[in-house]
């Protein structure tokens, strides 16, 4: 407690709330400080894009709430519901596994972000703080990973999964998320272990720690907000999978909200809209409330690792 | 002075534990940490992304192991397959507009949330909710958004007088890509703003003071020190970004899958269809693996820059 | 019944020899049922395969657009399950997580013990199939001669890969209003009345004749290899070798749609599956065609269109008269475990009284594959249903009815140009450029490259 209290590092700034620009001094070349300046400079435009980000989610929202005949009955504004029934979510749960599914995705979101983290701030700290043969060559190629694409990964991994028996199992996910979601986590975590200065860990080395004790008690805590961030997109990463769930989780009961939903609510010919877009604002409501805690902690993840990179 | 040593050897005293060699040099200790990382990526990723290379280069269909064919895949997509043809360039035109539209879209969002307004905590979060929902699903409602009998855009658009008739958001090659590059950039754009938003975060005030001094306008400002300033963010998302976008199969997998006639097919997407849906697995893996050559040496390129930053 | 005693006893004599086999009660629930409907020899008694107590199988299938039919076969899964202590899991999953989802399991080499087959798949994916000759034959004794095309499908060189299973039958659903409104008393008979009627309703009502030209799974091939061969046109020769897709017939074809296009009648390049549907609930089109999903959605559901919504067969071509349905079969995979249970619970669903319910319950959007089922009672229950049936069973009751690729027997090769919509897309260019030689043209070049292939 003693030596981190005294050492006061000059950590990423938190947050801040933005940049207030000083209305009192008179500046009378600019528009842009007055109140319709303002509104011309800030007001509008931040309620243009609400409006074109948020608007498709009101329609997913009244669209659940529409009886198939109001969805298909072109004759009044589709922009209101004008008899709202509760029958789509009512299916949704009492139908359908959806209850079941947001638990798995859930399970499988938590424990592949955990086993991501632990990994990325294991190789984020290997390949910031230390230098050896490789270092540079391992960094590309952990980046280059990504352009291999999981539409020709699933079939080599499927017979894999096979083998190791895990069909129908969540680890089948916990095990290969990870390989989309450690890229990008440590490349995150590099460049914000970076952003944190040497000497302190310097001076702890002199001071006679090893170099897992600097990592574990003085990067790490400066480094909470990084692997938030890390954590939090690789939360989102995983609750947004869509293929490998499809082909390795079958049973009705294990599979993951994306999947079962497409593969229950789409039958032949039909596309059940009203439980479709029900699912869609269901499904991402977790991950929305996790972000709406956390936002500000996750843009100041980001800060020092994007900057660094 | 006794007051300043004491710290030092009260911290001493903490780290006096019995040491392991191996965790103090640095060569052998880095590799240790990245074993994870890299047990994961080479079991879960490596392993399957050399089974598909090998399928790129035999004959291989569904069920059926393929002889070593070499280039003779590439070769015939190159000279026979003009689908494949339109989708590498579609692939390219998909990447290159959406990207130019996100960085521009997601430097307006960055500099509009750095200003200070009410409700800025909200507007931060539920501008990232585009992100936060699946992309199956989100994209399934944009699809419902752009039918071609129901389409609620359409209705808006010729009820409120701004257009004569609805737009036929999947009838041609042209507006099928539009309607591709819209959703991608409704999806994307927020990354980008939350990144560069992060990346303002840490710009000195004092900058734009002295700036203001000076007599600089906004724009100024904006042209020689935000843009300077946020240069390695810009490039880490960027290349993100780009090398995202290049492998995309979920959006335009549901949103077009191809239409119409075949025509707005992206790499990712042509070779599903040839390897899931024409049973053919060899020709399906080249197809993937087309631009993994091409992409891997910008990749190298653009960390280099990073590196020199 | 006189016929029903006498049936009983031969199945009384085949339910001895099974108990003396030693299969006790597990299979005679099987037995009972199958041997109820007796007629057979003594090599296809032996052929009848016994549920192993204990046992767990997955059929895998795509969700039917009639819920209730998927139930009724959950229903009988549970039956059978019951009666012989075994347990049989039918998992659905939506149309287009079908393919990848075999294919998985076929590069896996694991997954469920029954896939369900759609159009060509047993003989893409044959190597994972197991040989199910003498089953077939079997139910041939049993349920008569099996359809043409399930045939076609499920027979690959000279062996059964799989028990035939369903057809979807694909019919024209139009609104009787708006064409007696055009002054047209009944559903046009040939290709170019069809443009006539197409003009006149559209002027009439402004409600068009529509169809879509796109990538639809089952709509789009439903619709434009009839309409290729009704004009004399086909995508290569018998002995699937040579390539005859640029020909004056398949241009007179093109020139159709283009005319068609012209005439008012309304191609979809971009419409898939679900579009038609949509746009006939929403009172936007005047006719269309599609399975039986229409029809039954406003009997049952909408009740707004169906008194005035009937239904009519293909029209045909100067070459004559050709359809294509889905058509659907059941393979049992080489990795199954289970393979004389996962026999047994396809020949129970196959057994008459029981299939018969399920067509029933499917309200005609299902066509049976064996003889036995072309006079189903489901096709009496309402006038309205009787094109589905005659789509399947022609006028004169013989089956008609192709596949993507005749006059060549479906293989690896005609399932490719079907899933690249080689076909469909050449209309789908053809009408939006009005030039007929070029999208045939690019078609023959896909065609030459899918033949040609090493």
């Amino acid at each position: 407690m003693g030596l981190l209290g005294r050492l006061q590092p000059a950590a990423p700034p938190a947050l801040r709330g933005g940049i207030r620009r000083r209305p009192r001094r008179a500046r009378g070349y600019e528009i842009g400080d007055t109140l319709l300046g303002r509104w011309a400079r800030i007001y509008i435009p931040v309620l243009l894009l609400l409006f074109v980000t948020l608007f498709p989610f009101y329609w997913m929202f009244i669209t659940s709430f529409k009886s198939p005949s109001e969805l298909l009955d072109f004759s009044r504004s589709p922009l209101f519901v004008i008899h709202p029934t509760l029958e789509h979510y009512r299916h949704l749960f009492t139908q359908t596994h959806f209850a079941r599914w947001t638990l798995n995705t859930a399970i499988v979101a938590v424990v592949s972000t955990m086993l991501s983290l632990v990994c990325s701030i294991l190789a984020g700290y290997s390949l910031a703080r230390l230098r050896y043969r490789g270092a540079d060559a391992i960094g590309w190629a952990i980046f280059v990973t990504y352009l291999v694409p999981p539409t020709l990964l699933f079939l080599p991994l499927a017979f894999l999964i096979r083998q190791l028996h895990l069909f129908n199992n969540l680890w089948s996910l916990i095990l290969t998320y990870p390989t989309f979601l450690i890229p990008f986590s440590t490349w995150l975590l590099i460049g914000y272990f970076r952003s944190i200065p040497r000497e302190l860990e310097e001076s702890a080395l002199v001071d006679g720690a090893t170099r897992v004790q600097t990592m574990v008690r003085i990067l790490l805590p400066l480094a909470v907000p990084g692997i938030l961030s890390a954590g939090m997109f690789a939360f989102t990463l995983s609750w947004n999978e869509f293929l490998y769930s499809l082909i390795f989780m079958n049973d009705t009961i294990a599979k993951t909200i994306p999947v079962g939903v497409t593969s229950e609510l789409i039958r032949g010919d039909d596309f059940f809209w009203g439980e479709l877009m029900a699912a869609s604002l269901l499904g991402s409501l977790p991950v929305a409330l996790l972000y709406s805690f956390f936002v500000d902690r996750f843009v100041a993840g980001l800060t020092a690792g994007a900057v660094k990179g | 002075m006794r007051a300043a040593i004491q710290p030092a050897e009260a911290g001493r005293a903490a780290y006096r534990r019995p040491r392991i060699p191996v965790f103090e040099r640095e060569a052998p200790l880095g590799y240790l940490l990245l074993a994870p990382a890299l047990l994961v990526l080479l079991v879960f990723l490596a392993y399957p992304f050399v089974i598909g290379l090998w399928l790129s280069v035999t004959d291989s269909e569904a069920g059926a192991i393929g002889r070593f064919v070499g280039l003779a895949n590439y070769r015939f997509e190159f000279t026979h397959d003009r689908v494949f043809l339109s989708s590498i360039s579609n692939t390219f035109v998909y990447t290159a507009v959406t990207t130019v539209f996100k960085l521009v879209l997601g430097l307006v969002m960055a500099v509009l949330l750095n200003q200070a307004f009410p409700f800025q905590r909200f507007v931060r979060a539920a501008l990232l909710l585009p992100f936060i929902i699946p992309t199956v699903l989100s994209t399934l409602a944009w699809r419902w958004m752009f039918d071609p009998t129901f389409s609620v855009i359409n209705w808006v658009a010729t009820h409120s007088g701004i257009a004569r008739q609805g737009v036929n958001w999947f009838g041609s090659p042209q507006m099928a890509m539009v309607s591709l590059i819209v959703v991608n950039v409704w999806r994307g754009a927020p990354f980008y703003g939350i990144s560069f938003l992060a990346g303002l975060q840490v710009i000195p005030i004092e900058l734009y003071e002295a700036a203001r001094v000076d007599g600089g306008t906004r724009w100024q400002q904006f042209l020689h020190i935000t843009l300077p300033m946020l240069r390695p963010v810009l490039l880490v998302v960027l290349l993100l970004s780009t090398i995202l976008t290049f492998a995309d199969f979920q959006l335009p997998f549901v949103l077009t899958n191809g239409a119409p006639y075949s025509s707005s097919h992206v790499l990712a997407t042509w070779a599903y269809a040839q390897a899931i849906q024409g049973g053919n697995l060899g020709i399906g893996a080249a197809v993937s693996l087309v631009l993994f050559p091409v992409l891997s040496v910008v990749i190298a390129g653009v960390l280099i820059v990073l590196r020199h930053e | 019944m006189a016929d029903e005693s006498t049936q009983q006893r031969k199945g009384w004599t085949r339910r001895r020899f099974l108990k003396t086999a030693g299969a006790a009660t597990a299979a005679v629930a099987v037995g009972s049922v199958l041997g109820a409907s007796g007629g057979g020899t003594a090599a296809a008694a032996a052929a009848l395969p016994k549920p192993r107590a204990g046992a767990r199988i997955r059929l895998l299938q795509w969700n039917s657009f009639v819920g209730v039919a998927d139930a009724e076969l959950k229903r009988q899964a549970k039956e059978f399950s019951d009666a012989n202590g075994c347990t049989v899991e039918i998992e659905t999953v939506s149309g287009d997580q079908l393919q990848p989802r075999t294919v998985a399991a076929v590069a896996a080499g694991d997954g469920p013990d029954i896939i369900q087959m759609q159009y060509g798949w047993p003989h893409l994916y044959t190597a994972s199939t197991v040989t199910v000759t003498n089953e077939v034959n079997y139910l041939i004794e049993r349920l008569g001669k099996v359809h043409p095309v399930n045939e076609a499908y499920c027979k690959v060189r000279g062996e059964w890969r799989a028990i035939p299973y369903t057809q979807v039958p694909n019919a024209w659903s139009y609104r009787t209003d708006y064409f007696e409104k055009a002054g047209i008393t009944s559903f046009p008979k040939t290709w170019d009345d069809l443009i006539v009627a197409g003009e006149k309703v559209a002027k009439a009502t402004g409600k068009p004749i529509a169809q879509t030209v796109g990538h639809a799974y089952g709509d789009s091939l439903t619709m434009w290899n009839p309409v290729l061969w009704g004009f004399g046109g086909q995508e290569v020769t018998k002995d699937g070798r040579t390539v005859t897709i640029n020909s004056p017939e398949t241009e007179t074809a093109v020139k159709w749609a283009i005319r068609a296009a012209q005439a008012g009648i309304k191609w979809f390049p971009e419409w898939l599956d679900p579009d038609n549907n949509q746009a006939y609930h929403a009172d936007r089109i005047s006719a269309t065609l599609n399975g039986a999903s229409i029809y039954i959605r406003e009997v049952i559901e909408f009740k707004k269109f169906d008194k005035v919504t009937n239904q009519a067969p293909m029209p045909s071509g100067p070459k004559g008269n050709f359809t294509l349905n889905l058509v659907m079969n059941h393979a049992i995979m080489s990795w199954s475990k289970e393979r004389e249970t996962a026999k047994a619970f396809l020949f129970y669903i196959m057994d008459k009284p029981n299939y018969s319910k399920w067509m029933g319950v499917a309200h005609g959007y299902n066509a049976g594959p064996f003889e036995a089922f072309n006079n189903d009672p489901v096709w009496k229950s309402d006038p309205k249903l009787l094109p589905f049936r005659n789509v399947v069973i022609g006028p004169q009751g013989k089956p008609i009815g192709n596949w993507p690729g005749w006059p060549a027997a479906p293989s690896k090769r005609t399932s490719q140009a079907q899933t690249q919509y080689v076909v469909a897309d050449m209309f789908a260019k053809a009408v939006a450029t009005g030039d007929a030689r070029a999208a045939i043209n690019e078609a023959e070049a896909k065609m030459k490259a899918i033949y040609g292939a090493p």
